[in-house]
């Protein structure tokens, strides 16, 4: 295949995917409303917090290092930057494909974005900065390394960290070679996805109360373009994270070659699973409350524990 | 149902199993744990029925439907109702932390695993790593019963153990004989209603805790 082509492909999935990432949240916190019996939001409403932001001007607290301002940039970048490395139009199985990096990449970069935010808001020296900051940091350091077990687990058995590869080679084998590791994996990216994009057991997107916050900690500090660029990157984020897990465990209906049929089914099958996901995210958003900062490692063991185990029992 | 359908599903529900258990393991709250052995429990009987089919074996039929029946309603029931009457709290007092139970989980599941493999005889084509799983359930069974103060926990511990004889005797001999089975079931029942009933009388008549029962000297 043309390079340029493919190229191309990939850019355009990975801008396809920046721009449905606000999509995603306005659909949880719309079916969050609905749950309680609101009207709620309409669905476009981060995209319009997000046009509002770019708007407004910057304010910037005067212990502030020039750093500062390049922060929001960092992060989006490091976390657009991971979306080029997931199947989500186009798997094309063998050689056919520019390698872009592969799942640890992946993580290493979203890492990376965690500590560009933590960094930024010890920097602007707020108070809340620093807590939210050094609970972010704790959060990181129990998922991090269960997200890598849990990836790992499944890479073990397709013999590749490319995700790509990954996902064009599971998709061909019959029931998609599900084993009890894969079970347990997902069990652990299902509970360490509700950690990693935020969400309630874990962390509460919607309140800017000091004593429940995590990641919005981190973002007091921010405002106008800059804010707009972490508030772009945490739903980048969260749709990248998503994608992942379908990538790892559903790799279904992913187009092989640029026919508009196949694409149009690639568009279908992407669609339901970000939507089952989402719904997913949703529904234990709205029925479970708020844990205790302190109860939070508890939560997540059960995810490590799952994680370290489907690999365990990988390769034993 | 064919060999290899049926050994992959009885793969797919050891995991299950394996992960119900974790549950049980990673429950703050005494409800949770109950609910979750039902789950094991259903997803126990739903592997005897496959391997019923698969083997076909009618025995194991009846004991899948026993299984849902006694394990999955009656017991998760029974044990509800008790908590309900005596209104204790709700949290579970563990002797040491959750965390560390799950870390020791995680190494029981591992020594399982490696220790079956010195067992490879005793596999068996269709069971697969049902053996191991079911190993690895007594163990978590029994450490569930020991790192739980409350009664009511370590009852739930019990169940969680008997579900994995149950399986390992699956694994092993496709399916005891039925009435061995029953008189298993049967135990446990005898067990948790005698527990029960214990919990109840011990409460209703000293207000106290089984465990303080340790701090008796003779």
């Amino acid at each position: 295949m043309d390079n340029t082509a493919a190229i191309g492909k990939i850019v355009a999935q990975a801008g396809l995917l920046v721009l449905l990432g606000p999509l995603v949240t306005g659909f949880i916190q719309k079916l969050k409303a609905r749950l309680q019996c609101r009207q709620g939001a309409s669905l476009w409403q981060p995209y319009r917090d997000l046009a509002k932001l770019l708007r407004k001007g910057t304010v910037q607290s005067d212990s502030a290092s020039p750093f500062f301002r390049a922060i929001p940039v960092l992060v989006l970048a490091a976390t657009v930057t991971t979306t080029v490395m997931l199947p989500v139009l186009w798997a094309p199985a063998g050689a056919a494909r520019l390698p872009m990096g592969d799942a640890i990449l992946l993580l290493a970069l979203l890492a990376l974005a965690r500590f560009l935010c933590a960094i930024g808001a010890l920097d602007a020296g707020g108070a809340f900065g620093g807590m939210g900051a050094s609970r972010e940091m704790t959060v990181g350091l129990l998922v991090e390394p269960a997200m890598m077990m849990a990836v790992f687990s499944v890479a073990v058995a397709g013999g590749t960290t490319d995700l790509v590869h990954l996902a064009a080679r599971r998709g061909m084998l019959p029931a998609l070679a599900w084993q009890a590791p894969d079970l347990l994996a997902l069990f652990a990216m299902l509970v360490l996805a509700l950690a990693e994009t935020g969400r309630i057991p874990v962390d509460n997107p919607d309140t800017h109360l000091e004593l429940t916050m995590l990641h919005e900690g981190m973002l007091l500090e921010h405002s106008g373009p800059g804010l707009a660029c972490i508030v772009l990157a945490t739903h980048t984020k969260q749709i990248v994270i998503l994608t992942l897990v379908a990538a790892l465990f559903f790799p279904l209906g992913l187009a092989e070659g640029s026919e508009p049929l196949e694409i149009a089914l690639a568009g279908g099958a992407l669609f339901a699973k970000l939507f089952a996901l989402a719904t997913f995210l949703g529904l234990v958003e709205s029925s479970y409350a708020k844990l205790r900062f302190f109860r939070v490692p508890q939560f997540l063991g059960l995810g490590l524990v799952c994680a370290f185990l489907a690999l365990a029992l990988r390769i034993l | 149902m064919s060999v290899d359908l049926a050994t992959r599903l009885i793969d797919v529900l050891g995991g299950l199993l394996l992960f119900s258990t974790l549950l049980i393991l990673a429950a703050g709250q005494l409800f949770r744990a109950i609910y979750a052995v039902a789950v094991q429990s259903v997803f126990l009987a739903i592997a005897g029925a496959v391997l019923g089919a698969a083997t076909g074996n009618p025995d194991l039929w009846i004991i899948a439907g026993i299984t849902i029946v006694v394990k999955a309603i009656l017991l998760p029931w029974l044990l509800i109702w008790v908590v309900r009457r005596i209104q204790i709290p709700r949290e579970i007092e563990p002797v040491i932390p959750i965390n560390a139970t799950l870390g020791l989980a995680a190494g029981i599941v591992v020594l399982a695993f490696r220790l079956s493999a010195s067992l490879g005889p005793v596999r068996q084509a269709i069971t697969g790593n049902a053996l191991p799983v079911g190993i690895a359930l007594i163990l978590l069974g029994v450490l569930v019963m020991a790192s739980r103060r409350k009664a009511l926990v370590q009852m739930v511990g019990l169940f969680a153990s008997d579900n994995g004889i149950f399986f390992t005797g699956m694994a092993v001999s496709q399916g005891m004989p039925l009435i061995i089975e029953i008189g298993v079931i049967l135990d446990v029942v005898l067990g948790a209603l005698v527990m029960g009933i214990l919990v109840l009388r011990v409460r209703s008549s000293v207000d106290t805790d089984i465990a303080d029962l340790e701090d008796l000297r003779g």
